[in-house]
């Protein structure tokens, strides 16, 4: 079994995107044997009102909730976030929240930040968060967005320890607290490996010795990613079959309840 | 030094994942469960990619990373490191590297790429069989700079030279190096990343379109934009080369960006696509993995378009 906590469908304003409907996207699952996957919208990265983005995911993947577990992009600076997040949860099933801070331009320290993690905590929706969607030195001429600082993400895990985080298309954990032994930090975060190296400097190694495999998940990005280099990296992974399996699968399962 | 003369060398770790495993197409499943792909500029010629059987290509075939570093030696890593590149190949199932070693700071002095060029040949020699070496030089130091490539390419085996962003690969200084690059019959992997933003730190960073320029003045030269999945706007490097008949491709870097190995395949052609991992390694090997193209397709971008470059060679 495989689930993959970072897919996406719908498409991205700077970049056409394949494999991005759900017959696609479940056609390229298959060809690489990845059971379930998380989706959001990738529209509502870029849409003023995310809602649209998440109607659209909630449209498509309604016949496909055995393999498909929708996440809700959204934005708590834009009118009605509450009942978009009501709706995304009651009506639409959606099991968690996608959040984009400097995408939608606010910070995750922010009072309106805070209080939307504590009604999506309430609701027990799992919190993902993307470190970046895409490279920054690929940007359009339009815009400059940055990651999303680590140190950030460290206030902001501190500031709610019930609330459970998976952190996406991140990197360089170990050179913070967030992936260091004996960190302090409440163990409601895990990281997802699709940019972390499973060879070389292996920080996906570190993670697994530091944390343990507990807090590690499988992602791919895709369809903005091939899936292929995050699925090597599970294969040349120097671990036990246990703690591969835990990543592959497991972990997202126990925190998804699936 | 001829290819094949490289091949042999002491026992190496025995790969953990079979080369076979991790470099199979994907082709063959894409295609029977409907999932769209580009066309290949190849796959017009009516290749159908092939099963992932004992008898397919990557058995048999050679890998080979065009764009690869060893470490600096300034680095009290810099054994283990290497010794780790070597391991992480083995593991990937890549069976030589085309590296070379860069200064700390650039512009790299006379002395300072001559030390790293130094450090290259060693690395051939504790890796003999693995890595192949580019001659790194600053054209900036004119002379000095063509006697270091001609002491490398002729005297030390070296297969190439690498150009860094001292120099915009299209300003005069930079003709001789290539000169000399065409009278050796040997590749220039010329660093280059197009950004829609100026990059204060690399103001004389070449792009695919630098790069299109230089192949046009000089079409007998052999050229390679490097990392294209790590230098900015890939579809831009991409359709900036798309004329440029001896510009090859290297697919390094460590954005994973789905499509971009099969919009090049598209775009310039297979023969002018090759493999790189720019020590990326998971990121480089997965994206050839996951390319839409007919195993023969890959089998030319993982060695042999890379071969054919490096049997040009005149020495």
């Amino acid at each position: 079994m495989i689930v993959d906590v970072n897919a996406y469908l719908g498409h991205f304003a700077f970049r056409r995107l394949r494999h991005n409907t759900v017959a696609s996207l479940l056609a390229l699952m298959d060809s690489k044997r990845i059971d379930k996957a998380v989706v959001s919208s990738a529209s509502a990265i870029t849409y003023r009102n995310a809602q649209a983005g998440n109607e659209e995911v909630a449209e498509e993947v309604r016949a496909h909730s055995d393999r498909l577990i929708s996440f809700a992009v959204i934005n708590p600076f834009y009118a009605g976030w509450q009942d978009d997040l009501k709706i995304c949860h009651e009506e639409f099933g959606m099991a968690g929240l996608r959040l984009y801070p400097k995408w939608h331009n606010y910070q995750l320290s922010s009072a309106c930040c805070r209080e939307l993690v504590n009604a999506a905590s309430e609701r027990g929706m799992v919190i993902s968060i993307p470190i970046r969607v895409e490279d920054n030195r690929q940007r359009s001429w339009l815009l400059n967005v940055p990651d999303v600082l680590l140190e950030e993400i460290v206030e902001l895990v501190k500031a709610h320890p019930k609330a459970r985080f998976i952190l996406l298309n991140g990197i360089g954990y170990t050179g913070c607290p967030l992936g260091r032994k004996d960190n302090g930090l409440p163990s409601n975060y895990a990281m997802e490996l699709s940019r972390l190296s499973a060879v070389l400097a292996n920080e996906l190694g570190q993670l697994i010795t530091n944390l343990g495999a507990e807090r590690v998940m499988f992602g791919t990005g895709m369809p903005f990613n091939y899936p292929d280099p995050a699925l090597l990296k599970l294969e040349v992974l120097d671990a036990s079959e246990s703690d591969k399996e835990k990543i592959r699968s497991q972990n997202a399962m126990t925190w998804l309840r699936l | 030094m001829a290819i094949t003369q490289i091949t042999s060398g002491p026992p190496v770790p025995q790969p953990r994942v079979s080369r076979r495993m991790l470099l199979k197409g994907s082709a063959a499943a894409a295609v029977s469960l409907g999932v769209a792909a580009l066309p290949s500029a190849r796959g017009a010629a009516g290749e159908q990619p092939t099963s992932d059987t004992p008898s397919g290509p990557f058995r048999k075939g050679r890998v080979i990373d065009c764009h690869a570093h060893l470490s600096h030696r300034s680095r009290a890593t810099w054994e283990a490191d290497d010794c780790k590149l070597i391991e992480a190949a083995d593991m990937l199932g890549i069976d030589q590297l085309c590296c070379s070693t860069l200064t700390l700071r650039r512009p790299a002095t006379a002395d300072g790429f001559r030390e790293c060029n130094q450090w290259t040949t060693d690395g051939m020699r504790r890796f003999p069989g693995r890595i192949l070496g580019y001659c790194y030089v600053n054209p900036g130091y004119g002379r000095e700079a063509l006697e270091e490539i001609r002491r490398c390419v002729e005297e030390r085996g070296f297969i190439g030279i690498k150009l860094y962003n001292e120099y915009t690969c299209t300003e005069p200084v930079v003709f001789p190096i290539v000169e000399l690059a065409i009278e050796l019959g040997v590749p220039i992997l010329q660093h280059a990343s197009h950004f829609h933003y100026f990059v204060e730190d690399q103001p004389r960073l070449s792009d695919g379109g630098h790069l299109a320029e230089l192949a046009r003045r000089y079409p007998e030269a052999m050229l390679i934009c490097a990392h294209i999945s790590g230098g900015g706007d890939w579809e831009w490097t991409i359709k900036a080369l798309r004329h440029a008949q001896n510009v090859l491709l290297d697919t390094s870097g460590s954005v994973t960006d789905e499509g971009t190995v099969e919009l090049a395949a598209a775009v310039v052609g297979v023969d002018r696509l090759l493999f790189g991992c720019d020590s990326s390694m998971t990121a480089g090997v997965g994206k050839i993995r996951g390319a839409n193209l007919s195993a023969p397709d890959k089998e030319n971008i993982l060695s042999g378009n890379i071969m054919r470059l490096l049997r040009r060679r005149k020495s």
